[in-house]
């Protein structure tokens, strides 16, 4: 990767050693719905979480250097997979995976239908693609996370909802079984019940339903859930750090 | 490897807490502990588990039975090889007996990694369940370098980095690790949890950076003026952002030199 930066804080002493680049790394897809629903304030607001999320990340040591942020959205006619600020062309060979203290977030439109299923489905080659690239070049990493938002149900290409996404079902079972991500689902907005159905099947250990557009609240429950990760917590303290912020969500909303 | 070992090697161990810890107030969850008697030298570094509620009490705990046992046991005259390697494994599980005794049924809370390295006059024993790891100086390159070997860690337990056995685990008598070195060549050692791991190892397979190593082992081999100065810089090394950004868990060197 480029765009490598490095601290420079080390005692006079020991100013010799030479370091590779070979913190850990803890791939994360940010799996976003800009279909034209979430046009207007829900966009003004993912954008702004993102841009201080964002700040946030590179301000952080620890997380800067070893978390990869990829953004795949699905709205407008079709899937965009994003380098940090920059959407890549289709069948682009350039890796998503931006290193965190050199992400720049992407300013979202919001218009079109909703490709979730594609999405997902991209998110997921994207996840195994770097995960490949890791083992590859030596560098251990942690369990990657992909966090799928949205506020409505699957669409086709042309609009129409679409039952395509139960074909995700028993890859997302057999890929969890295997552990070769954590997929959180977070329905947000007016999300419908059948909505939070579809999320609950693709994601049933980590899928929520919240009021309004809480991205700044998500997208920090997201880096605690990945500081854990990195103290190796189990799927029980998991499920607490998620079940918290539902929790919490929900007091908020009362 | 002749004569009295206490008087043959220098021994200098430091624990840091790690970025997360430092910055949330959490106590240092690795330890380090050395025995040094006239017939060995016992090293021993731990890693509490970071999501366990008393693993900083756990390390602790660990590195004081494993210098204790470990060098009760190497006390007694024992050749290399196969009779070495029964020490080692007797020894643990001599350990793992009486952590689970005191820790009883909240042993799960205690969970640690620990790696034990054992200098006798006539072999060095290696003894590691977790993802700890052991660099040995011995040698030199046809150009004069130094020369640094990392023992064999045990197998990793899946694809992800964070994940591993510790003592308390129900595998951690399959999982555990044990060497026999003969190589009267060995004149440094270094013993660390994975905090260090990026630092102190490159490459797949890893391989020891030297870069690291021999700075590391510098201080040791020719002390500054000022001791306490040689353990403040190590202190700046080990919890510098440089070091952070390769690693935010806690970290710990523990280093021998033949003097």
């Amino acid at each position: 990767m480029s765009d490598e930066r490095h601290p420079e804080t080390l005692p006079a002493s020991y100013e010799d050693i030479e370091f590779d680049n070979n913190a850990q790394r803890l791939p994360l897809v940010l799996c976003l719905d800009t279909s034209s629903s979430m046009a207007g304030v829900p966009m003004e607001m993912l954008n702004k979480a993102l841009q201080d999320w964002t700040r946030e990340l590179h301000d952080d040591v620890s997380l800067s250097y070893s978390v990869e942020v990829a953004v795949v959205t699905f709205g407008g006619q079709g899937v965009t997979v994003w380098r940090g600020a920059q959407p890549l062309p289709p069948q682009a060979s350039v890796s998503p995976f931006v290193p965190a203290y050199a992400f720049q977030a992407p300013v979202l439109t919001a218009a079109g239908v909703t490709l979730l299923t594609e999405a997902l489905e991209l998110a997921l080659r994207i996840v195994a693609a770097r995960k490949t690239e890791l083992r590859t070049s030596g560098l251990q990493y942690y369990r990657p996370q992909i966090c799928l938002v949205t506020d409505g149900l699957p669409t086709d290409g042309t609009g129409h909802l679409t039952n395509a996404w139960q074909r995700l079902v028993p890859v997302l079972t057999n890929d969890q079984a295997a552990r070769r991500y954590r997929l959180y689902a977070i329905g947000v907005g007016n999300i419908s019940d059948m909505g939070a159905q579809v999320l609950e099947a693709l994601a049933p250990e980590f899928n929520a339903r919240l009021h309004g557009f809480p991205f700044r609240e998500l997208l920090q429950m997201m880096s605690n859930s990945i500081n854990a990760e990195r103290r190796g917590a189990g799927e029980e303290i998991q499920a607490k750090i998620f079940a918290d912020f539902r929790t919490q969500r929900s007091a908020w909303d009362a | 490897m002749d004569g009295r070992l206490s008087a043959n090697w220098k021994v200098h161990g430091l624990s840091v807490e790690g970025y997360r810890h430092r910055r949330s107030g959490v106590p240092c969850q690795d330890a380090w502990a050395h025995a040094v008697s006239d017939t060995s030298v016992v090293l021993a570094v731990a890693d509490g588990a970071g999501s366990r509620s008393r693993s900083d009490e756990g390390s602790r705990l660990a590195v004081e039975l494993a210098t204790h046992r470990f060098a009760r046991l190497a006390g007694r005259p024992c050749p290399p090889g196969e009779a070495a390697h029964a020490l080692l494994t007797n020894a643990f599980h001599e350990v793992c007996k009486e952590f689970l005794r005191r820790t009883g049924g909240a042993a799960y809370d205690f969970a640690t990694t620990l790696t034990v390295v054992v200098l006798t006059p006539d072999w060095l024993g290696h003894l590691s369940v977790g993802d700890g790891f052991v660099v040995l100086r011995a040698g030199r390159t046809p150009d004069g370098d130094r020369l640094f070997h990392l023992l064999p860690q045990p197998a990793a337990v899946s694809e992800y980095s964070n994940e591993t056995v510790f003592l308390t685990s129900p595998e951690a008598e399959d999982r555990v690790s044990t060497d026999c070195v003969c190589d009267d060549g060995v004149d440094g050692v270094l013993l660390s949890t994975d905090g260090l791991a990026q630092a102190a190892l490159s490459g797949r397979p890893p391989v020891p950076n030297a870069s690291f190593a021999s700075a590391v082992l510098r201080p040791l081999d020719s002390p500054g003026t000022d001791p306490g100065k040689d353990e403040d810089d190590l202190a700046t090394l080990l919890r510098s952002d440089r070091l952070t950004a390769l690693n935010a868990d806690d970290k710990t060197l523990l280093r021998a030199v033949r003097t």
